[in-house]
This record gives C-alpha cells, sequence and structure tokens, in this order.
C-alpha cells in the first residue's frame, strides 16, 4: 500500500446468489481527503462499504485498512461508521448511547465522559444528551450517528448516506460538521446519491453502478473528462435555441449579431451530467 | 470482558426502559404464584375444621365424652390414632395437632373446682403457634360445653359436688382455702337442691385456683413429606415462567438489535463474535436470575417457601438459567423478525410450558402428560426448583434433573449461534 493510503480495495468481488453486488472494484483512499461514492440506490456502494469495514468478506480481492485486515477487530478500531440505517437504541438517552459505544471501543472513566461530551457538542446536541432517543428528530438522530462513529477519534470515518431522510436545516449542520472534520485532517469516505453533497464536500469522488467503478477523479477532473461542454440556451424571436460549446460566450456574441435576444442561460456540466453520460440514466433512475 | 459487562449492562438497561417487559418478566410471574397458590391452598377452599389426631389413652367415660365432643364440635376434624400414630401425623403434616389424654383425664374430669384438672397434651408443629393457640381456646370451649352439660343435670351435679365437698375436706389443702371451698361447693349445692331444674351456671370457680382443663403443649419436630403449602408448588411455577419470558425478550430484543441496525454497529466494534454472544447470555442470565431471586424472596418471606437447601436451590436456579439461556439464543437464531422470533418462540415455549408443569401442577398430571413432558427443559426446572424446596432431594437426586438443564442450555446454545445471522 502506498504512503499515504489509508484504505486500499484491491479487485472486490461480491456476490448474493446469481446478483453481483461488487464486481472486481479497485480503490485508494489518501488520508485526509473526502472520498465519494456517488451512484444510484442498488448500485452497491454499502455492499463495498460493508467489505471495506470487514462486515462482509469479499468472494474475492482483497481489502487493507491502516495495514491490516478489517475483520480483525484491532484493525476495525481505526475507523468509524455511521451507517445508513441507524443504528442507534432508542429507549436509551444520547448520552447513554455514547457511552455503550465508547466502551466496546475500550474507553472509559474520565477519557469517556469527555469523548462523548465532546462528541455531543461536535454535533450539537449537548442540550438535549439525557432526552431519550426516541424522542429526537430524524435529524437529531442522523447527528446523533456521526457522533457515534466520531466517539472513539478513529483516523477513517466512513458515511453512508449520512443525510436521507434529514430536513435541509439538519443537513447543513451535517456538512457544516464534514467539512469541520475536514479542516481537522480527518480522513472520510462519504456515498451519496445526491451528486450536489459529493460536488459540496468531496475531494474526489468515485462513480459506481452495478457494482463497478465507471469513473475516478476529483470533481473538476470528473466534470471535465466526463461532464460533456457548457450548455447554453437561448431564447430569440419566440424560439428556443441549445447550444453546446466549449466557448459559450463566443456563441453568445454570434447570435447576438444575428438575431436579438431575448433571454439566454449558461449550464455548467455537473455530475449528474457525467453520470447521465456515463450510464445514460440518471442518478434517480 | 469490559466490552460483555458493557453489552450486558446495555441490554439490562434496555430490559428496564420497557415497562411491560418489566411487568411481564418479574410481576406476572409473581401474581401468577400468589393467585394459584392461594386458589389451591387448603384454607381458600376447604372447611375450615381443624384436622387433629386423638388418642384416647384414658378410655373413660369421661375421656370418651371429651372426645364425642370433639368429634361433634364444628371446629375439628377429628381422626381417632393412637399416640405414636398421632404424632407421626403431625409430624408428616398430615394433621395441624396431635391430641393427647392421658390416663386419669375421666377422673381428673368429674372433679369440680378442685384438685387436678384434667389433661390434655397437644402436640404441634413449632412453626404453626398461632394454631396451637387456637386449638387451646377451642378446647377449653369444649370443656366448657361440658360443664355446662353437667350443670343441666342436677342429680349428677349434686352427687358431684358432694363428693368434691368430701375430697377437699380430705385434702391438705391450707385450711382456709379448704373451708372456702368447701362452703362455695355447699352453697352450690343448696343452690342445685332448690333448683331442680337449672339450666346453665356461671362457671363458679372464682376465688378458687381451679380450672376446667390442663392443656400441655409439645413441639413436633416436623419430618418432610411434601409441600408444605400451595406456594411451593406455584413459585418453582412462577420462577419458570419468569425465566421463560426473559428468555423470550432477550431472543425478540437480539433479532430487533438486527432489524434495527444497532448489531450493525456492535459488529463494527472492534469486540469479536464470541464477546458480543456472551454479552448478550450474560444479559439475558442476569436478568433470569434475578428473576428467580426476587421471587424466592417474596416466597421466603411472604409466603413460607422454604427450601430444605439453599445450596441445591442455588444449583436448581443456575442450571434453569442456564437451559433458558441457551433457549434464547436458539430462537434468537430462528426468527428472521421480530414477528417471525416471538411466533417461533411461543410456539416452542408454550407446549413445553405446558407438558412441563407450567400450567399444571407435575403431582396432578395425568401419567400421559408427566412422561410426555420429560422433553421439556420447564419440567426438568420444576422438578428441580421443588426438589430443593421441597422434595427433599440429595444432591445426587439433584444431578439428574440440572444435567438435563445444562445439556439442554448447551445444545441450544450451540445450535443457536451457529445459525444466527448477525448481519
Amino acid at each position: 500500500m502506498p504512503d499515504g493510503t489509508l484504505l486500499s480495495l484491491r479487485q472486490i468481488t461480491k456476490r448474493y446468489g446469481s446478483l453481483t453486488a461488487v464486481d472486481g472494484l479497485s480503490l485508494e483512499v489518501q488520508r485526509g481527503e473526502i472520498f465519494g461514492l456517488l451512484g444510484p440506490n442498488g448500485a452497491g456502494k454499502t455492499t463495498l462499504i460493508h467489505c471495506a469495514i470487514g462486515l462482509l468478506e469479499p468472494d474475492g480481492g482483497e481489502v487493507v485498512l491502516s495495514g491490516g485486515n478489517p475483520r480483525e477487530p484491532r484493525v476495525r478500531a481505526h475507523m468509524g461508521i455511521a451507517p445508513q440505517v441507524l443504528s442507534l437504541y432508542e429507549l436509551l438517552s444520547a448520552e447513554e448511547n455514547l457511552s455503550f459505544f465508547g466502551k466496546l471501543y475500550g474507553l472509559d472513566g474520565r477519557r469517556l465522559a469527555e469523548r462523548v461530551a465532546s462528541s455531543l457538542a461536535f454535533v450539537g446536541l449537548e442540550s438535549r444528551r439525557r432526552d431519550a432517543v426516541k424522542n429526537y428528530s430524524g435529524g437529531m438522530q442522523r447527528r446523533l450517528n456521526l457522533a457515534a462513529a466520531l466517539l472513539h477519534d478513529p483516523e477513517i470515518l466512513l458515511l453512508d448516506e449520512p443525510t436521507v431522510g434529514v430536513d435541509p436545516q439538519s443537513r447543513n449542520s451535517i456538512f457544516d460538521n464534514i467539512l469541520a472534520l475536514k479542516r481537522e485532517g480527518r480522513t472520510i469516505v462519504y456515498t451519496t446519491h445526491y451528486m450536489e453533497e459529493a460536488e459540496r464536500l468531496c475531494d474526489r469522488v468515485g462513480i459506481v453502478d452495478h457494482g463497478r467503478l465507471l469513473s475516478l477523479d476529483t470533481v473538476q477532473g470528473l466534470l471535465a473528462s466526463q461532464g460533456g461542454l457548457p450548455r447554453l440556451v437561448v431564447e430569440t424571436g419566440g424560439r428556443e435555441i441549445e447550444l453546446f460549446s466549449a466557448d459559450p460566450l463566443g456563441e453568445l456574441n454570434r447570435l447576438a449579431a444575428t438575431a436579438p435576444i431575448d433571454r439566454f442561460r449558461l449550464e455548467q456540466p455537473t455530475l449528474e451530467q457525467v453520470f447521465l453520460n456515463l450510464t445514460g440514466r440518471t442518478l434517480r433512475d | 470482558m469490559s466490552a460483555i459487562l458493557a453489552l450486558a449492562a446495555k441490554d439490562l438497561r434496555l430490559l428496564i426502559r420497557v415497562k411491560s417487559g418489566l411487568f411481564f418478566a418479574f410481576a406476572w410471574p409473581l401474581v401468577i404464584a400468589i393467585l394459584f397458590g392461594a386458589i389451591f391452598s387448603p384454607s381458600g377452599t376447604e372447611s375450615r375444621r381443624m384436622a387433629v389426631a386423638l388418642a384416647d389413652e384414658d378410655q373413660s367415660a369421661g375421656s370418651r365424652d371429651f372426645a364425642a365432643l370433639l368429634a361433634k364440635s364444628a371446629d375439628f376434624d377429628v381422626r381417632p390414632a393412637s399416640r405414636v400414630e398421632s404424632i407421626g401425623l403431625v409430624r408428616k403434616r398430615q394433621e395441624a395437632a396431635a391430641l393427647i389424654l392421658p390416663k386419669g383425664f375421666g377422673e381428673a374430669s368429674q372433679q369440680m373446682f378442685h384438685g387436678t384438672p384434667p389433661k390434655v397434651e397437644v402436640w404441634i408443629d413449632p412453626s404453626r403457634q398461632a394454631e396451637g393457640a387456637m386449638i387451646q381456646g377451642l378446647l377449653f370451649q369444649i370443656v366448657m360445653k361440658g360443664f355446662q352439660k353437667k350443670m343441666a343435670d342436677t342429680g349428677a351435679m349434686r352427687a358431684g359436688l358432694r363428693q368434691s365437698i368430701e375430697e377437699v375436706e380430705r385434702s391438705k389443702a391450707p385450711p382456709g382455702q379448704r373451708a372456702s371451698t368447701a362452703r362455695f361447693l355447699e352453697s352450690m349445692d343448696r343452690a342445685l337442691g332448690e333448683m331442680p331444674a337449672a339450666s346453665g351456671a356461671g362457671g363458679g370457680g372464682q376465688g378458687a385456683q381451679w380450672e376446667p382443663l390442663s392443656i400441655e403443649q409439645h413441639d413436633v419436630a416436623i419430618q418432610q413429606e411434601g409441600p408444605r403449602n400451595a406456594f411451593e408448588i406455584t413459585f418453582p411455577q412462577g420462577m419458570l415462567w419468569g425465566v421463560l419470558g426473559c428468555a423470550m425478550a432477550f431472543a425478540i430484543g437480539f433479532v430487533s438489535e438486527r432489524t434495527h441496525g444497532t448489531l450493525l454497529r456492535l459488529q463494527m466494534a472492534p469486540i469479536g463474535r464470541v464477546q458480543l454472544l456472551a454479552g448478550k447470555a450474560l444479559a439475558c442470565a442476569v436478568a433470569c436470575l434475578a428473576i428467580e431471586v426476587t421471587l424466592m424472596a417474596i416466597g421466603r418471606f411472604g409466603f413460607h417457601v422454604v427450601p430444605h437447601s439453599w445450596a441445591l436451590l442455588a444449583l436448581a436456579g443456575v442450571s434453569t438459567v442456564a437451559a433458558f439461556v441457551g433457549m434464547m439464543m436458539l430462537i434468537a437464531g430462528l426468527g428472521k423478525t421480530e414477528q417471525a422470533a416471538a411466533g417461533v418462540g411461543w410456539a416452542v415455549m408454550m407446549p413445553l410450558a405446558m407438558f412441563g408443569g407450567g400450567m399444571v401442577p407435575l403431582a396432578f398430571m395425568p401419567h400421559w402428560m408427566a412422561t410426555a413432558g420429560t422433553i421439556s427443559p420447564v419440567r426438568w426446572g420444576i422438578l428441580a426448583f421443588e426438589g430443593a424446596l421441597w422434595r427433599g432431594f440429595s444432591f445426587q437426586e439433584m444431578l439428574l434433573p440440572c444435567a438435563i438443564l445444562l445439556a439442554t442450555g448447551a445444545v441450544c446454545f450451540a445450535i443457536g449461534t451457529r445459525t444466527l445471522r448477525l448481519s
């Protein structure tokens, strides 16, 4: 594993009967980056994450996390995960949940109390720490799910669709948390099917569909290589003209010289476009 | 180890948070034990007559009259027997008390207002002192009835009084007491002469140090055979119901962890499968033991459920817990969802409880049912508890039920952990 690589997946294959959920997929996650796994529901992201954390044993390939096999408990201690399914005890309070999870990671006494307090403060739930989780909103539960992942101060954080089903306010709060973690230099693997989240948060993005990695690059790199040309839409003389051009301003000037322009708009390529170009369908299909 | 303890503490905390689960784990078995114990208690349904054995060693007219009065009494259910038999019946708790009318009872009963009163020996279980006091009161009542009868027969009464006056004059009592007793008896005699049909007397013993009956109470060392009360049958049943309910609650809770995703986080923690399963088993075992201890404490201090051996009771308790922790794991392994686990669990547990003596006490079961019940760990659990409570099992006799319980636990645990899909 090259220096700076924290997580390495090599030719990972996972099958469920006749269904191949992950098909020979390879990628590496570097220290300090936010790595996005973008793909529609059912693309194989969660299966891939479960292989990465040692929960599932791949049928083929190898996973290396912090130099070890995540199937071993001591290697798993290097990572924290916020699963897509909320993994919290609803009858316990936030504080009780975190204390329990902390003990599983070997925390105790003052260190445990400090980590519980700082994790709750980080996600803005310290004032509700004694409330039973069942009384939390969906967004608050998602934030607590994130706090549970951070509790033991892991090297790498795996966030599996961390904003599913949350209100805009909680989503922004979670984004702020993730950006704060990025500033701390934390390594994060972030799976989502929301392209705007990947664009906003991720340093590099791997686009996954049908268990395969279709493309992997920085957001700008993907847009440049797979997004196609900017789209210029011009309304003139009661009709709409659509143009794809590397020089939209030049095209606009040329059109203005021939006819009066009533209205125009310029659309830059997005990851949605990248996905469409790569798969022939949209992320939400 | 700290991870296992943390897992167990978390599960126990969750158990406590679900009030309905807590009720069915702790309170419901207690309700069953007390309710059925009260229903099966003789005092609840049967005659309130006190069962006594009577040994008439005097065989005189006086003692036979007394025995007849006892037999006619609405307060006593009398079984005639010899002295040895009577005391033996009390020892075996087949009779509440043994009443012995010793030699000289009849002669003494003829004396009125002086001399040695007729003596009755009352042999009783020392733990039933309250009943002893009640028996004494009832005996005095019966004696007074006899006295009343004598007073109604004026002729016999006057003959008795004259005999008593002669005996008083011959006695060695202090002259003052002799004279006053004689004067009292003479005035009684005169009064009876003036009232030939006198009906009843006021029991004029005042002034004389005389009592109509002398009761000598003795304690009988109890030889245990059978339960001392119905609660000794229903409390083992209650404990088994509690343990069974607890195992079901933990099995469903385990499945719930899988369906709600919390098991995923547990598996991602740096703990192994063995630790995870051990934590679950420990929590279930602690809760089951707590139920047993709670019920036993209430039984001991509230309902006279007393083990003949605390050590054997502990062995029975631990063996039963081991069996049901194993069954908890098996049910958790069989159920894919909470509903499936509950369905499978109760479908298995109810027949086991039914045939195992959880509903009908083992002692009252038809033979075929008792035979069928041998496959049920509930039966062996109840038998082990009863063995330690009232069946008087030795350590060797306890080995069979306890070994079956431990083996059941081990097999179920092994199958359960193999079939349990954690993810």
